[in-house]
């Protein structure tokens, strides 16, 4: 069912586009030049901040954290094999998919472990590429309070995922 | 950011530099290889997503999801204009049905639309920016895929799950950034220096105006420049 809103959406719009006499090739030109501007104005602040998470995963930095963290992230129910995802689901929206797939060979799709991951993975975003990508267009660089409230937000719905999943 | 960022790098070169000095510098350029191939491919979802959403401009289908979302978001975002409450509820509404990609450069241009050219982000920007951070998906549908991938015979039932913890996220998310922006609201009333006093009294302090006022300057020459780059 779900497969079928993304092509009938579209489908719409462009039928009742051309009924309204929207001129629809004119837009579509004009829709892709706005994202090649988006694209220009994107690619600079993209790069500088995957620079720093390649640098981060690649120094095993996360790992150190990951070591630091694990007894605060126990102590609220979440199990130890997720702190990784934690940890990584905030900087990189690729690396949590790789390391969910990771999470369903080594533990099986249907056990408790791979049900948080999936929860976890479900219900939270990228929030560091949101927080680059939303205001790459704007003069708006200083975001004061967005960037810890979105993170402890998100964490509070990882355990609320955790404890959900030991029930449902 | 500029904190974050700092930390990051340098104690993860040093770390890098100490284990293995010859990988070094070629995580950096992996780094800046992997943000071109990503940027294409969200060139490509955008260049789609902006020039459906520009037809739906025009046969006036933002108005309508404007008016679905209008009792919800007038009280969360308050006093922002009608074109921003238009971009707020395309980018709740593509959030909802999980087209992320598709909320990404709607998001953006709500961003826009609030802007007023400061170099903080209001209240209202904060907001949108932690309610997309914390996800109001109503189903995971990537996840839900990957599940039935890996041979998990109810793939779907972490649907319900998913939304308990989204909606909890959210209404934390929510609730923390109005405190916050509520708390910063009362400390620039007792701090006689912060910003919004001196937009007040321009008057008054012909120093701070003047400051200002080159601030401003500097600040427009670049952005003219490339905006007449674009043309």
């Amino acid at each position: 069912m779900s497969k079928y809103i993304l092509p009938v959406f579209i489908i719409g719009v462009i039928i009742v586009g051309f009924i309204k006499k929207v001129p629809v090739y004119d837009s579509f030109v004009s829709g892709v030049r706005q994202s090649m501007d988006l694209l220009i104005s994107i690619l600079p602040y993209f790069c500088t901040i995957l620079i720093a998470v390649e640098l981060f995963s690649l120094s095993g930095l996360n790992k150190y954290l990951e070591k630091l963290l694990e007894p605060v992230f126990t102590a609220l129910g979440i199990p130890s094999q997720l702190c990784e995802l934690l940890i990584i689901r905030p900087l990189s929206g690729n690396g949590s998919i790789a390391l969910l797939q990771s999470l369903y060979l080594e533990h099986g799709a249907d056990s408790y472990i791979a049900r948080c991951a999936s929860v976890i993975v479900g219900a939270s975003e990228t929030t560091f590429y949101i927080a680059t990508v939303y205001f790459s267009t704007v003069k708006a660089h200083k975001l004061r309070y967005a960037i810890p409230v979105s993170l402890i937000a998100s964490y509070v719905g990882a355990v609320v995922a955790c404890i959900v999943c030991r029930y449902i | 950011m500029n904190f974050v960022f700092f930390l990051m790098v340098a104690i993860s070169m040093i770390v890098l530099t100490i284990i293995s000095p010859d990988s070094a510098f070629g995580v950096m350029l992996s780094g800046a290889r992997k943000s071109i191939e990503l940027a294409l491919s969200l060139f490509a979802i955008y260049s789609i997503w902006l020039s459906i959403l520009e037809i739906m401009d025009k046969i006036g289908l933002n108005k309508q999801l404007n008016k679905l979302f209008k009792p919800i978001n007038k009280r969360l975002f308050k006093g922002e204009s009608d074109k921003a409450l238009e971009y707020i509820s395309l980018n709740l509404s593509a959030n909802l049905l999980g087209m992320g990609s598709a909320a990404t450069p709607m998001g953006i241009k709500a961003i826009e639309s609030m802007s007023d050219g400061s170099e903080k982000a209001s209240d209202n920007m904060a907001l949108l920016m932690v309610i997309n951070a914390t996800s109001i998906q109503l189903v995971p549908a990537t996840v839900i895929g990957m599940r039935l991938a890996a041979g998990s015979a109810s793939a779907s039932d972490i649907i319900l799950p998913s939304l308990i913890a989204t909606a909890v996220s959210t209404v934390c998310g929510v609730i923390l950034s109005k405190l916050c922006a509520a708390i910063s609201k009362k400390l620039r009333k007792y701090k006689p220096q912060s910003s919004a006093k001196l937009n007040e009294k321009d008057n008054t302090l012909p120093l701070a105006s003047i400051g200002k006022k080159s601030k401003d300057v500097s600040c427009k020459a670049p952005l003219y420049h490339a905006r007449g780059g674009d043309k």
